[in-house]
């Protein structure tokens, strides 16, 4: 059982900044230590070579600049040669401590407070500043209903007051942040620290509350290997020290709307490194439990810039967006004003936690292997005397078993809107005349292919939802909207898409659904893409 | 017993090939453990130090025979699992109770697991808490292990832990020596059809078709199976290494194959009981039903399926493939 007493979640956020130099000094130490104890086997790992590669690195990123920002990695640069391996290290010290100031976090626990007291909403207000104050007031009230949290809540609480979890949602939207956040207060969980693109950063509204709600920079243009290190040890830091964190495994923001199967793996590595910690400290029973979370949007703020970004070029689309919706205040406003007004227009689903091995757990978080027993996490990691050994590639191939049972797990756990499935009935209607579910051949389809009698439309709709229903490892409907008609649901689907993009996806014209924008039809339909098309195996 | 746990080599089944690596891992030394349901076996090789599955294979100390599982985990950190594909889920859900995430678990069962033509590291993956996991094949005929003729096999594993955990406890030179590879899924794949290939070179020998035709069948099973191992994941050089062409070319040499001898038999005439029997005939039938299912032409695994299954006659099959449309190789 748990080392401390189960007690209520508690909000370890609060004690963050009185722990903070503590945790940068563990972050500073280990990685120093890490690096000079690798630097001794020479070559690419000694000390030159780190130092260099960041020093090439930074010029590389900053010359362009022009404006002497580079001048300090040039003067490193040539300084490095005549350096003994004292001065090297005083460097590497030096350097790490510079990388950790700007990644760590801060919690304020006043800025908590306001922003979950005067409601979720905060944003809405931050965000609305052409309302009136009694208007915007009423909207923040109202706001708090359109975001829904539900799954298996109990457990993710048990496994938040045992131990450590972290929670692992999709990632759709730069909305996301906030979405998760509320969804956390929501669902009677306390909050998390996440790493956020330094990108984010540079909206001063989204900043002020990023900045004090626990998140932490991840500036990923810094490509090199120590800031890696840097951002690897903090991780595994928190996790240690207890905090619930946040990590988006499947990296940046999802361009197709299609499922997250293949996962970045690289902070969730660092749950196996910090378990692994505890046991060799002799807490086996501090657990890290891996939480699979969907964030479910009836529709994505930035979902034109994220799917025609995804078809422009495939699997050369941009890492960084930083001119996308989510930069413009007004349509953000305009996400607040015109989406979120509809019930329910989130819903973050909990699935139920995992051990850090990808093993399931029991409800008060023993982990189980696949034959329902109860195993003991720490001896995945122990050698054959019961000491804990350490061994990369074995916690590499760990975090790609955790991978696939979180990568499987999200299926079950998705919530389709209106938008989603009235989007897939239309795309399966359109796709059946004209011979191809290519989206790149429907993108040169003529209007007429486009436009699909609503009966037929709705048909698809009656024998989707039929489908959904019959194969609950597909997904959901939204819980609120079981009891919609067929004809509901569609006239709702298009409300939705014809309001808030830039043109409507569909318009309804008499009998016929015309379809003006085949990316944004397809994009919607593509959270449904794990759903075999009908009558095939 | 802690002190030597991690250098005992626990071996699950007191078969043909578990009692031929106990043997040849005892005489170099190693210290074994062997484990067997039947107390019978076990009270035979403590008294007698031979196991009556494998008379001819001496067992000496340090090998020690036991029914007990809890022994065996406790013990034995590094498991060999070798019995019949059709006790794999059986044992593994056995062993699991006694093991713990520690453990290292590989198989030498060249074969795919029924009913769903899983490959046997998924099946034990089920019954088993440990993820690490592997798999041991080869041209290492038992008779090679007692007689200490020079045996070879490979260890896959997602795991470097596990190959390398298995070179150091299983290699035992001359006599056998073990190479890694990270393909577990080839290794297991190229494995279970070589006993399928080698029923059709049975087929073949059995006909008499000559040297020509039987160098053709054996380049054009590595070539199909290489195909199908790609489908699923597989590296196709893995079909031409140790598991595939390796087990391929022993087993079809050996007298002692079951799979080789009921290729021959069929080919005589004698349609006997054991056609679905063998583990090869086992991994005929599997290999058969993955490639229909992932669309692979598989010409020769067909033909033999189909006559394993009677359906066709043997020399019918052989004219079949001889008229097959070549395409590019």
């Amino acid at each position: 059982m748990s080392d401390r007493p189960v007690r209520e979640a508690e909000n370890r956020l609060e004690r963050f900044n009185a722990d903070r130099e503590k945790l940068l000094a563990e972050v500073e130490r280990r990685v120093v230590a890490h690096r000079v104890a690798q630097s001794k086997a020479g070559g690419d790992l000694s000390l030159e070579y780190v130092l260099n590669d960041v020093a090439y690195n930074e010029i590389k990123r900053l010359d362009q600049k022009g404006n002497g920002a580079a001048d300090r990695w040039k003067d490193l640069s040539r300084r490095l040669l005549g350096m003994n391996e004292e001065e090297k290290t005083s460097e590497l010290r030096s350097l790490v401590h510079y990388y950790g100031k700007d990644v760590v976090g801060n919690f304020d626990a006043r800025v908590y407070k306001f922003a979950t007291g005067i409601g979720p909403s905060i944003l809405g207000f931050v965000f609305n500043p052409i309302t009136s104050l009694r208007e915007g007031m009423n909207t923040l009230r109202n706001l708090d209903a359109r975001i829904s949290a539900d799954g298996d809540l109990d457990v993710v609480r048990a496994c938040a007051e045992r131990g450590t979890i972290v929670v692992t949602p999709t990632h759709s939207s730069n909305m996301d942040s906030p979405a998760i956040g509320f969804g956390l207060l929501r669902a009677g969980l306390p909050p998390v620290t996440y790493g956020a693109g330094k990108n984010l950063f540079s909206n001063p509204f989204i900043s002020f509350f990023m900045r004090n709600l626990g998140a932490y920079r991840v500036d990923r243009r810094l490509r090199f290997e120590l800031y890696k290190d840097v951002l690897k040890e903090y991780s595994t830091v928190l996790l240690e020290h207890g905090y619930h964190s946040l990590f988006f495994p499947g990296g940046t923001r999802n361009r197709s709307n299609i499922l997250e199967k293949h996962l970045k793996l690289g902070l969730l590595g660092t749950t196996v490194t910090a378990f692994k910690n505890n046991v060799r400290e002799g807490t086996p029973n501090k657990r890290i439990y891996i939480v699979p979370v969907t964030i479910n949007y009836r529709l994505v703020l930035e979902a034109e810039t994220l799917i025609a970004d995804y078809l422009a070029e495939a699997g050369k689309n941009r890492f960084i967006i930083t001119d996308d919706e989510f930069s413009r205040v007004g349509r953000i406003v305009e996400f607040f004003r015109k989406i979120l007004v509809h019930e329910g227009s989130v819903v973050v689903r909990f699935g139920r936690p995992l051990d850090v091995f990808g093993n399931d757990i029991t409800d008060d978080g023993e982990s189980i292997d696949r034959a329902g027993r109860i195993v003991d996490p720490a001896t995945f990691i122990r050698g054959a005397d019961g000491e804990v050994t350490d061994d990369d590639q074995r916690d590499a191939e760990y975090t790609r078993a955790l991978g696939r049972r979180l990568a499987a797990a999200y299926p079950r756990l998705t919530v389709f809107h209106s938008t989603n499935l009235v989007a897939r009935a239309l795309y399966d209607s359109i796709a059946k005349s004209a011979g191809t579910r290519d989206i790149y051949r429907l993108l040169r389809a003529p209007a007429g292919i486009l436009g699909v009698k609503a009966s037929d439309v709705l048909a698809e709709l009656v024998r989707l939802r039929e489908r959904i229903a019959q194969n609950p490892a597909w997904g959901a409907e939204h819980p609120q909207y079981m009891d919609q008609s067929a004809e509901e649901k569609l006239e709702d689907a298009i409300r939705g898409l014809g309001t808030y993009h830039t043109r409507p996806a569909v318009v309804r014209q008499g009998d016929i659904l015309q379809v003006d924008d085949v990316k944004l039809l397809y994009y919607y339909q593509n959270r449904t893409a794990h759903i075999p098309p009908e009558g095939a195996a | 017993m802690s002190a030597t746990r991690g250098s005992t080599i626990g071996i699950v089944g007191a078969g043909t090939f578990g009692t031929a690596l106990g043997s040849v891992l005892a005489r170099a030394g190693k210290r074994v453990i062997l484990w067997s349901r039947d107390t019978a076996i076990v009270d035979s090789i403590q008294k007698s130090r031979r196991c009556p599955r494998l008379p001819e294979a001496p067992l000496p100390e340090p090998l020690e025979a036991t029914a007990d599982p809890k022994r065996l985990a406790t013990e034995a950190r590094f498991l060999v699992l070798a019995v019949s594909s059709t006790d794999v889920r059986d044992r593994s859900r056995e062993l699991g109770d006694v093991l713990d995430g520690s453990h290292i678990v590989v198989h030498a069962i060249g074969a795919l697991a029924a009913p769903n033509n899983d490959r046997v590291s998924e099946v034990m993956s089920l019954g088993l808490p440990t993820l690490k996991v592997g798999c041991i094949a080869g041209p290492a005929l038992p008779e090679d292990l007692v007689t200490g003729a020079f045996a070879s096999m490979v260890c896959a594993s997602a795991f470097d832990e596990v190959v390398a955990e298995a070179r150091r406890l299983l290699n035992a030179p001359p006599a056998l020596r073990v190479y890694g590879s990270r393909d577990l899924a080839g290794v297991e794949l190229a494995s279970a059809l070589a006993g399928a290939y080698t029923i059709a070179l049975g087929l073949c020998d059995g006909l008499k078709l000559g040297a020509g035709p039987r160098a053709v069948l054996i380049t054009r099973a590595i070539a199909e199976s290489s195909r199908l191992g790609g489908a699923l994941g597989a590296d196709a050089k893995t079909f031409s290494g140790l598991a595939g062409l390796g087990n391929l070319l022993v087993r079809s040499a050996s007298s002692k194959s079951a799979d080789y001898i009921l290729g021959k038999r069929i080919a005589d005439g004698i349609m006997t009981a054991d056609a679905a029997r063998t583990e090869g005939a086992r991994a005929c039938a599997a290999g058969d039903a993955l490639a229909r299912k992932h669309k692979i032409r598989m010409p020769l695994l067909s033909g033999v399926a189909a006559v394993l299954a009677g359906k066709i006659d043997p020399k019918d099959a052989a004219k079949i493939a001889g008229e097959a449309v070549a395409s590019e190789e």
